[in-house]
C-alpha cells in the first residue's frame, strides 16, 4: 500500500516535471515577459518604441531581416564578439550607440531568446501592476477583531452581577425579617460601595495585573518598530520600480545574494536607467534631480560634470535650476520662465537642497543619506545571502509586498519570536545543495520516510549562536 | 636535581611549588583589592552600611523613573548612506584580503590583511611566504591597532619660535627643507635597518644630489657584532641565513631566537618542524641546548638549559671552540677561563654538536665581536655552512651599527652636521648615549623627523614630516637575499601623511614629472621593479601573492681564516652580581610600547604585563621555602643600582637564573609616546654601556639590588590568575589540598573544606615525558585515560552524542610540543573577537579579559626547571559544568558541540565562571568598551595624573579596528572563547554558496591561523579525513581534567622533550 502510494507520487512528480519542462522549452510570451523584465528592461524601454540606455526593440525583425536568425542569437550572447567579427548590422549598431556596450547574455538558450522575441512582438499589455520577480508574499495575518463580543459579554456579566447582588441583598433582608431582626441590612450608597474593602482590593488587584501585563508587553516590544514608515530624502516609490516596472529586487539590492547586507544601491546604480528617464511621472524633475545632483550628472548636456565634488552649492544650484527651468519651458512650450515657472523652480530646488543636506552634510553633492528602516540590534547577526541565496526565501516574506508600497515601511516585527517561528517551519533545501550531505543521518531518515522534511530547526536553527555572537 | 617527592609535579611559581600558606589566601581572591569580598573580610562599611528602607525606596524610585524616561525616548533616526559610485571590488559586509608586509625596522612578516568596508581589521599570515610561512608574531598581529592609534601625527608640523609644534602643509615643509638643504650640505640620516630595495634606491638618489649625506643605521636591539665578525670571517658583513629545520642539534648561546632574535617567526616555524612528534612509535626530535643568563622564551622551550652569567659567554664559546677544534684537529685558541661548575656541561654540549656534523647549528646572541667570530668558526668547523648556515641567501634583517651613531654624536657636537633626518628611528630613547644624542641635536640647524608618532627624538626636531603607517603605504622589503615581499596600502591614508621615501624624493628635487602622478611613490616603486626584475610575470600577480623569490648572484662570502684577529676581543668572566637587559616578545626596544594589546599581553615567561619587572633568582632553602634575593616577594619594589644609576623597580621571582644574576626588560619607561606606553615601567637604556668596539652590551656587572622599598600599586602579573589544580597545604590539617577548589568551597559553604572537589589534588593538566621513555609513557597515559573514561560514561545530556554525530562536531587539538608560548594567538584572539583592553589596575585585580590565555608551568629540577606552555581557551565541554548552573540559560550547548554564550541573556550571576574547572570565563566588571548609553557611566581605569582614565578604545578612531561580525560586550556579562563561531558560520556559508562539502580550510580559528608553528588544529570530529582526526590519532593525546568528566572538545598532545643526560647546569 505504502509503496503503491510512493509509486503514484513519483509518477505524478515525473509527469509534472515533464509537463513543466516541456512547456518551458516551447517559447511563450509569458516566459519572454519574465525574461525581458529580469534582464532587458533596465536598458530597453518596455514600450518597445522609445530609445533608452539601449535602442527600442520594436521592429527588430525588419532591421535584422537581411541576416540569419543565428546572428541575432550571437548578438545577444556576445555583442562585442559580433562587432569585432565585422558583421555589418552589428558594426552599424555599434557606430550609433558606442561607447554603450550591451551586456552579454551568454547563458540564454535559443528558446529563451525566442520567448523574448515573442514578447517584444506581442501587443503592449494593459498597464497592470506586475509582481516583481521573487515570489508571492505570505498572506498577511490580519485577525478579525473579537473585541466587540468581549465588550458585550462584559456588559452582560456586569448587569448579571448587579442584578444578582440586588437579589441576594433582598433575600437576606427577607431572611432577616423572617428571623425577626429589627435592623434590616441597609442598601449601600454608591460612595459606600466604592469605598468598600472588596471593591478597593479588586481595583488594586486589577491595576497590578493590567499594569504588569502592559509593562511586560511594552518591555518586550521596546525598540521594535513594526510599521515604521519614515519620510525619505527622495520620494522613491517601490511600487513604481518593483511593481509597475517589475525591476528585480536584486538589480538594485545586489549585495543581498553575496553579503550579509542587502545594501542600499549606490546613486550611480539609478543612473543606469535614469540617464534615459529624466523626468518622473509623479514629481517631474524634482526627485530625479536629486539623483543627478548626487552623482554630478548634468541632464541638460547628458554628461557627468568634471570635478563635481569640488563645486560649491551655489554652482550646483545654477546647473540644476537651469535644468528644471528648461524642462518646465519645454513642457509648456515657453521661451522664457513665467511666474509660475519661477516658483516651481524655486520650490523644487528648495526641496532638493533640503533633502540632500543635513547638519552633518552641508554639501549637496555626495551620497543620498537615506533613513534606515530595518534595524536589528547590534547583538544579532543576520546574513541576507544565507536567506536569499541558499534559503531561496522571497524578499517579500520578510519585507512584505514591497512592490505595492509607495513609501517603504517595516512590514515584519523583526522580533526574535518571529525569526524563530520561521526557522521552526521553514524546510531546508536539503537535497539541492551538496553541503548538506554532511547530515548523513537525516538523508537516511528522509529516504526511509522517517522524516518528511528537514526544517531549519533540525539543523540547529534555533540555537543561540546561530545568530548571537 | 633536588628531591621532588614532597613538591608538586608541575608548578607555576615558587609559592605553589613550596605550598606556601599565604599563597592560598592570595589565589582564592577573585578581586584582591577593593572588592566586595575583601571589604566584607575587613568588616568594612559595606555590610554594616546604613542603607535603610527609605534609601532603598529612593533608589528604586529613581531607577524606575530613569528607566521610564529612557524608555519613552524616541528611537533615534539612523542613516543608511550608500556609495555614490560603488567600487567594483567592494561589497559591504564582505571582507577583502590584501597581501602586504609587516615591516618595523628589521622585523619582518609577510601578512594578509583582512579589510571590511575598507577598514583593515585583522592581520593573518601569508602562507606563500617562504620566510614567515603563514606564521605571525604577537607584534604583527597587534600592528593593525597601531594604525588607529589616536596619538599618531596627523599632519606635517613645524616648530615655531616658542618651541611649539604648529600644523603645517606639505608644501610649507617641502619649501623649508628644500631651501635649507644645499648640495654641499652635510646631512646625516639616522635609521633602523632598511629592508626595502626601493628605499635604498631613494637613499642612493638622495646621496647623489647631496653627496655629503651620511647614513647611520642602527637596530633598536643591536646585532652589530654578528655583522662585524662575519665581515672578518666571511668577508661580508651579514647575518647568515639560519635553517633550524635542517638542524638535529641546536645550541644557542644567549640568543632568544624563538621570541625576539632577528627573525623569530621564521625560526620558530623551522624549529618546530623537528620538534613535532608525528609518529609516536618512531619518535624523533631535534635536541636543543640553550646556554643563557636569564629565562628566555627560547630557554623555556629547550631540552637542556645551562645557566651562565652574561659575562661568561666568551668563556663558554671559547671552551666549545677548543673542544670541537681538538676533535677536528684544528688549533685551539686562548680562551677565557670558564668556572669549574660549567665545564662538564659545556664539554658534553660540544660532544652533542660533534655527533651531528653538518646537521647542527650554533647561534649566539651576544653583541661581542669575538663571541660571534667563535660562533661562525664553530659552525664552519662542524661543516654547517651550506646546510644549517646559509652564507649565500643571507638575511638583511639586521644592518645596524650603533658605533656609527656614536660617531655621529661627536660630529654633531663638532658642528659638522648641517641637517639631521630621523628616518623612522628613535635614537634618543633606544641608545645608551641617547641623551647625549638629544643634546647634540640642538647643535644641528635643521632636524627633521619622519616618524609616524611623537617620541623622544621627534620632540627635539624642528620639522615633522610623518610617514604613513605600513598599512597605508606602498613599498617593498627584501628580508633575505632573493626573497622579495611587497607592501601595498589596505586603506587610504587616514591623516595628512606621506611615505618617508617620497619625502626624500621631494627634497631631492629634479623630479617634477614623478610628482604629477596621483600616487608618485607607487609609480616610483613600479619603476624600480620594472627595471630590476623581469621575471615577474605581471605586477598584479606580484601584488596578489605579496611575495616572490629570485636567485641572487653569489654573495661573495667565503670562509677566511681570520679568527685569530678577533680572539683578543673575548672577555673574561666577571665577578659579583650581574644583570641582563633583554628584549621582550611584546615591546621590542619600545617600538611597540604604545600598543595596548601588546602591553596587555603578559610576557610569556614572567607572565607580567604593563611594565618591566626585575627577575630575581630564587634559591631553595633546603627545607620548604624558595627564597629570593633579600627575601623580596613578587610585586615588591627594590632599588637596582647599575653603573651608579638607581632605578626603583617591582620584582618577580624567576626560576632558571644563577644566584647572582638578575634580568630586566628593555622597551619600557617611555618619556614621550601615547597614553598606553607613557611612563609604563622603567627605561633601562641609559644603564647600558658600549664596549671598545662601540657596540652596546646588554648586561652589566657590579649590580646591587636593595631590600624591599615598598610595594607596587598595581602588581600586574597574571601567573596566579585563573589557575586550575594548583595545590596548597591546609594550615590546620597539613593536608595537601587543591587551592582553587578550596577557595570555592570556602566561599560557598563556610569552613567546610574537605571531601568535595578539593580532594582532587592530582589533576590532569600537563602530561609530559622524555623522548627516551616515550613508550612507557604512552602505556601509562593510555591506562590512566582508560580509567578516566570509565567515569565519563555518565553524561549530563544523554543522547546528545547522536546529535553531535548528525552534522558537525567542532573540536580542537593543541600540540604542546609545537607550542612555544610566543603569544601570537592571544593577540589574534583579542583582535578577532573584540576583546577589550582593561589596563594595569584592572589586570592587577584579576580582571584581564583575554579569552585565550597561555599558562606557563615549570617542571623538573627546581633550580633549573623545564617549562611547558599550555594555550587554554574554552574547552567546549559536552558535559559543561557552566551550563547547568546558569539560572537564565544564557549559556547552553549547541548541536554542533559548541558551548554557546548569549550575552544579552546573561544577567551576570557569574555562577558559570565559578563552576568552570578550566577558569576560562571572563566577566565584564566594568564597561570596558564604553557601550553604555550614558557617557557618565564610563569607568575610570585607574590611570593617574594627566593620563585620563577612560578605557582604551573608547574613541571612534580606535573603534575602527572592531570586528563588525562580533558583538561588543557591555558591562555585567560573561564572555569566553566561542571557537570563533563567526568564522564557523562564514565557512559553512561559503561551502553552501559553492555547493560543496565543508573543508578544513573553510574554518580556521584566529588562534590557529596566527600560530607560527602550527600548534593548534581546529576541525570537525565528524570529518573522518580532516586534519583534526589525523591529529587525534596520536597516542600522546590527552584531555585536561579528563577525570572530572567534562568531556572537553579540546585535545592536548603531551609535551615530550629530548633531554641529554648531564648537560644541564
Amino acid at each position: 500500500m505504502h509503496h503503491n502510494c510512493l509509486k503514484y507520487c513519483l509518477l505524478l512528480a515525473f509527469s509534472w516535471i515533464f509537463i513543466v519542462g516541456s512547456s518551458y522549452a516551447e517559447p511563450t510570451v509569458a516566459a519572454g515577459k519574465v525574461l525581458f523584465q529580469n534582464n532587458c528592461k533596465a536598458c530597453h524601454n518596455a514600450n518597445m518604441k522609445d530609445d533608452m540606455t539601449g535602442p527600442a526593440l520594436g521592429g527588430f525583425e525588419e532591421r535584422w531581416a537581411a541576416y540569419p536568425r543565428e546572428d541575432l542569437y550571437k548578438w545577444i550572447h556576445n555583442s562585442q564578439a559580433l562587432i569585432s567579427s565585422g558583421h555589418p548590422r552589428a558594426v552599424e549598431l555599434w557606430n550609433k550607440w558606442k561607447p554603450t556596450v550591451m551586456t552579454s547574455f551568454g547563458a540564454f538558450k535559443p528558446e529563451e531568446i525566442e520567448s523574448i522575441f515573442l514578447y517584444i512582438n506581442a501587443p503592449p499589455p494593459a498597464p497592470v501592476a506586475a509582481v516583481a520577480a521573487g515570489g508571492e508574499p505570505t498572506p498577511g495575518g490580519v485577525d478579525k477583531s473579537n473585541d466587540f463580543i468581549y465588550w458585550i459579554l462584559f456588559a452582560v456579566l456586569l448587569i448579571t452581577v448587579f442584578t444578582l447582588s440586588r437579589a441576594i441583598l433582598n433575600l437576606r433582608n427577607i431572611v432577616a425579617q423572617a428571623e425577626g431582626d429589627s435592623h434590616p441590612i441597609k442598601e449601600l450608597t454608591v460612595l459606600q460601595f466604592l469605598r468598600s474593602k472588596s471593591v478597593i482590593s479588586f481595583l488594586i488587584f486589577s491595576l497590578v495585573v493590567i499594569g504588569g501585563y502592559t509593562t511586560v508587553n511594552n518591555g518586550i516590544a521596546f525598540g521594535r518598530q513594526q510599521g515604521y514608515k519614515p519620510d525619505q530624502p527622495v520620494n522613491f516609490s517601490h511600487k513604481i520600480h518593483a511593481g509597475l516596472q517589475g525591476i528585480n529586487c536584486q538589480y538594485c539590492h545586489d549585495s543581498a545574494r553575496r553579503s550579509k547586507h542587502a545594501g542600499i544601491p549606490a546613486a550611480n546604480t539609478c543612473m543606469n536607467c535614469h540617464k534615459a528617464i529624466k523626468k518622473g511621472t509623479l514629481y517631474g524633475t524634482q526627485e530625479l534631480t536629486k539623483i543627478f545632483a548626487s552623482n554630478g550628472y548634468d541632464p541638460s548636456t547628458d554628461k557627468y560634470i568634471d570635478n563635481y565634488d569640488k563645486l560649491s552649492n551655489d554652482e550646483i544650484k545654477a546647473i540644476y535650476t537651469k535644468w528644471i527651468g528648461d524642462s518646465y519651458m519645454k513642457d509648456k512650450n515657453l521661451t522664457a520662465l513665467d511666474r509660475r515657472g519661477i516658483r516651481t523652480v524655486n520650490e523644487q530646488w528648495d526641496n532638493i537642497a533640503s533633502s540632500m543636506t543635513n547638519e552633518l552634510k552641508p554639501k549637496i553633492s555626495g551620497p543620498i543619506e537615506w533613513t534606515r528602516i530595518h534595524m536589528l540590534p547590534d547583538h544579532v547577526y543576520f546574513n541576507h545571502s544565507q536567506h536569499v541565496n541558499i534559503g531561496k526565501i522571497a524578499c517579500q516574506q520578510c519585507h512584505g509586498k514591497v512592490q505595492e508600497m509607495d513609501q517603504m515601511y517595516q512590514y515584519a516585527p523583526l522580533s526574535m519570536g518571529w525569526c524563530i517561528n520561521c526557522h521552526r517551519q521553514t524546510e531546508v533545501n536539503f537535497v539541492g545543495n551538496k553541503y548538506y550531505e554532511t547530515y548523513k543521518s537525516y538523508h537516511e531518515a528522509l529516504s526511509k520516510g522517517e522524516k518528511t522534511k528537514i526544517t531549519v530547526e533540525d539543523i540547529g536553527g534555533l540555537e543561540c549562536q546561530k545568530c548571537h555572537y | 636535581m633536588k628531591d621532588q617527592s614532597s613538591y608538586n609535579d608541575i608548578w607555576i611559581g615558587s609559592e605553589d611549588l613550596g605550598r606556601d600558606e599565604k599563597f592560598i589566601d592570595q589565589a582564592t581572591q577573585e578581586m584582591p583589592d577593593g572588592s566586595v569580598a575583601s571589604m566584607l573580610a575587613q568588616g568594612a562599611s559595606f555590610a554594616s552600611a546604613q542603607t535603610g528602607r527609605r534609601d532603598f525606596l529612593k533608589y528604586l524610585g529613581f531607577s524606575i523613573s530613569a528607566a521610564t524616561i529612557a524608555a519613552s525616548c524616541e528611537i533615534p533616526i539612523k542613516r543608511a548612506i550608500p556609495f555614490v559610485t560603488r567600487p567594483d571590488d567592494l561589497v559591504p559586509g564582505v571582507a577583502n584580503y590584501y597581501a602586504t608586509s609587516y615591516v618595523v625596522g628589521g622585523d619582518y612578516c609577510s601578512v594578509l590583511v583582512k579589510t571590511r568596508e575598507g577598514r583593515p581589521i585583522k592581520v593573518e599570515g601569508n602562507p606563500l611566504s617562504a620566510i614567515s610561512s603563514g606564521g605571525t608574531s604577537a607584534r604583527a598581529q597587534a600592528s593593525v591597532l597601531s594604525l588607529y592609534d589616536i596619538h599618531r601625527l596627523r599632519s606635517p608640523q613645524i616648530k615655531n619660535a616658542e618651541g611649539k609644534f604648529e600644523t603645517a602643509t606639505w608644501s610649507q615643509v617641502d619649501d623649508l627643507v628644500s631651501t635649507s638643504l644645499k648640495p654641499e650640505s652635510r646631512i646625516a640620516i639616522v635609521a633602523n635597518s632598511i629592508l626595502s630595495p626601493t628605499e635604498k634606491n631613494v637613499l642612493k638618489e638622495f646621496q647623489t644630489k647631496y653627496p655629503n649625506t651620511k647614513l647611520a643605521i642602527y637596530d633598536p636591539v643591536s646585532s652589530a657584532a654578528i655583522l662585524k665578525a662575519n665581515e672578518a670571517i666571511y668577508g661580508v658583513a651579514m647575518v647568515p641565513g639560519y635553517h633550524f629545520d635542517k638542524a638535529k642539534v641546536i645550541v644557542s648561546v644567549q640568543a632568544d631566537f624563538l621570541g625576539t632574535w632577528i627573525s623569530p617567526v621564521q625560526y620558530a616555524h623551522d624549529y618546530s618542524k623537528n620538534r613535532k612528534i608525528k609518529d609516536a612509535t618512531k619518535a624523533k626530535m631535534s635536541r636543543h641546548i640553550q646556554i643563557e643568563s636569564y629565562m628566555s622564551l627560547t630557554g623555556t622551550n629547550a631540552d637542556n638549559r645551562i645557566r651562565i652569567k652574561p659575562s661568561e659567554s666568551s668563556a663558554v664559546l671559547g671552551r666549545l671552540y677548543n673542544k670541537i677544534a681538538s676533535a677536528k684537529g684544528e688549533s685551539s685558541i686562548n680562551a677565557p677561563s670558564l668556572s669549574g661548575s660549567l665545564t662538564s656541561a659545556i664539554d658534553k654540549t660540544a660532544d652533542e654538536l660533534l655527533k651531528m656534523p653538518g646537521e647542527s647549528l650554533l647561534v649566539c646572541g651576544s653583541n661581542n665581536i669575538g663571541d660571534q667570530a667563535l660562533a661562525s668558526a664553530i659552525n664552519h668547523m662542524l661543516g654547517n655552512e651550506g646546510s644549517t648556515v646559509d652564507i649565500q641567501q643571507y638575511s638583511y634583517q639586521r644592518q645596524g651599527d650603533e658605533s656609527k651613531v656614536n660617531a655621529l654624536v661627536a660630529s654633531m657636537n663638532g658642528g659638522e652636521v648641517d641637517a639631521l633626518i630621523i628616518y623612522g628611528a628613535n635614537p634618543v630613547y633606544d641608545l645608551p648615549f641617547g641623551s647625549a644624542f638629544g643634546e647634540a641635536m640642538s647643535k644641528v640647524a635643521l632636524c627633521i623627523s619622519t616618524n609616524t608618532s611623537p617620541d623622544e627624538s621627534t620632540a627635539l626636531c624642528k620639522v615633522l614630516a610623518p610617514d604613513h603607517h605600513f598599512l597605508e603605504s606602498w613599498g617593498d622589503a627584501e628580508p633575505v637575499r632573493g626573497h622579495v615581499s611587497m607592501i601595498q596600502p589596505t586603506i587610504a591614508p587616514l591623516f595628512d601623511t606621506r611615505e618617508r621615501g617620497l619625502s626624500l624624493l621631494k627634497w631631492k628635487g629634479d623630479n617634477d614629472l614623478l610628482f604629477t602622478n596621483e600616487q608618485p611613490y607607487y609609480e616610483y616603486l613600479k619603476a624600480t621593479w620594472a627595471a630590476n626584475v623581469s621575471s615577474v610575470s605581471t605586477w598584479n600577480e606580484l601584488l596578489h601573492d605579496g611575495v616572490f623569490t629570485y636567485t641572487p648572484v653569489a654573495s661573495g662570502a667565503s670562509y677566511k681564516n681570520n679568527l685569530s684577529l678577533l680572539t683578543s676581543k673575548l672577555i673574561q668572566p666577571g665577578t659579583g652580581s650581574e644583570i641582563t637587559f633583554m628584549e621582550t616578545v611584546t615591546m621590542g626596544n619600545g617600538q611597540h610600547s604604545n600598543n595596548p594589546w601588546l602591553q596587555e599581553m603578559p610576557d610569556p615567561v614572567t607572565r607580567c604585563g604593563w611594565g618591566n619587572y626585575l627577575a630575581l633568582p630564587v634559591a631553595f632553602d633546603g627545607t620548604r621555602k624558595f627564597i629570593a634575593h633579600e627575601n623580596l616577594e613578587n610585586g615588591e619594589l627594590a632599588d637596582v643600582v647599575v653603573n651608579e644609576q638607581t632605578l626603583r623597580v617591582p620584582v618577580i621571582k624567576q626560576f632558571g637564573q644563577t644566584p647572582d644574576t638578575f634580568a630586566l626588560a628593555l622597551g619600557y619607561g617611555r618619556a614621550a609616546t601615547g597614553r598606553a606606553g607613557l611612563g609604563v615601567g622603567v627605561n633601562v637604556n641609559p644603564l647600558l654601556k658600549t664596549d671598545s668596539d662601540g657596540l652596546i652590551q646588554y648586561y652589566a656587572s657590579g649590580v646591587t639590588v636593595s631590600d624591599k622599598k615598598g610595594k607596587e600599586d598595581y602588581y600586574s602579573c597574571v601567573q596566579y590568575h585563573h589557575t586550575m589544580g594548583v595545590t596548597g597545604e591546609d594550615s590546620e590539617t597539613k593536608q595537601v589540598i587543591n587551592a582553587d577548589e578550596a577557595a570555592t568551597v570556602y566561599m560557598t559553604y563556610g569552613l567546610v573544606r574537605q571531601g568535595y572537589q578539593g580532594s582532587l589534588v592530582n589533576r590532569t593538566i600537563i602530561r609530559k615525558s622524555h623522548l627516551e621513555n616515550i613508550d612507557e609513557f604512552i602505556h601509562d597515559l593510555q591506562e590512566e585515560r582508560h580509567e578516566h573514561q570509565e567515569l565519563n560514561k555518565m553524561q549530563v545530556y544523554p543522547g546528545h552524542d547522536a546529535t553531535y554525530a548528525r552534522g558537525h562536531h567542532w573540536g580542537m587539538h593543541v600540540d604542546l610540543n609545537s607550542c612555544i608560548g610566543c603569544g601570537a594567538c592571544t593577540v589574534a584572539c583579542m583582535a578577532e573577537n573584540n576583546v577589550p583592553v582593561v589596563g594595569k589596575r584592572e589586570m592587577s585585580r584579576h580582571h584581564e579579559m583575554a579569552w585565550l590565555r597561555i599558562d606557563r608551568y615549570y617542571y623538573g629540577d627546581v633550580d633549573n626547571p623545564s617549562a611547558v606552555y599550555q594555550p587554554l581557551m574554552c574547552q567546549h565541554c559536552n558535559n559543561a559544568p557552566c551550563e547547568n548552573v546558569c539560572p537564565v540559560n544564557a549559556t547552553n550547548h549547541s548541536s554542533e558541540g559548541l558551548n554557546q554564550m548569549a550575552y544579552n541573556r546573561c544577567v551576570g550571576t557569574r555562577y558559570c565562571a565559578n563552576n568552570c574547572p578550566y577558569k576560562v570565563r571572563r566577566f565584564n566588571w566594568l564597561d570596558y568598551t564604553t557601550a553604555d548609553l550614558w557617557p557618565i557611566n564610563e569607568p575610570d581605569l585607574g590611570m593617574k595624573s594627566e593620563k585620563d582614565g577612560t578605557p582604551y578604545g573608547a574613541d571612534n578612531l580606535t573603534r575602527m579596528v572592531l570586528n563588525p561580525d562580533v558583538t561588543v560586550r557591555s558591562r555585567g556579562v560573561i564572555e569566553k572563547c566561542s571557537f570563533c563561531v563567526q568564522r564557523i558560520q562564514e565557512g559553512k556559508l561559503r561551502a553552501k554558496t559553492e555547493d560543496r562539502l565543508l573543508r578544513d580550510a573553510d574554518v580556521k580559528t584566529a588562534c590557529q591561523s596566527a600560530c607560527p608553528t602550527g600548534a593548534i588544529t581546529f576541525g570537525d570530529f565528524n570529518n573522518e579525513t580532516g586534519d583534526l582526526n589525523e591529529k587525534l590519532k596520536s597516542p600522546l593525546n590527552y584531555i585536561v581534567l579528563e577525570e572530572v568528566n567534562t568531556r572537553s572538545a579540546v585535545n592536548y598532545q603531551a609535551r615530550i622533550i629530548n633531554k641529554a643526560e648531564g648537560v644541564d647546569a
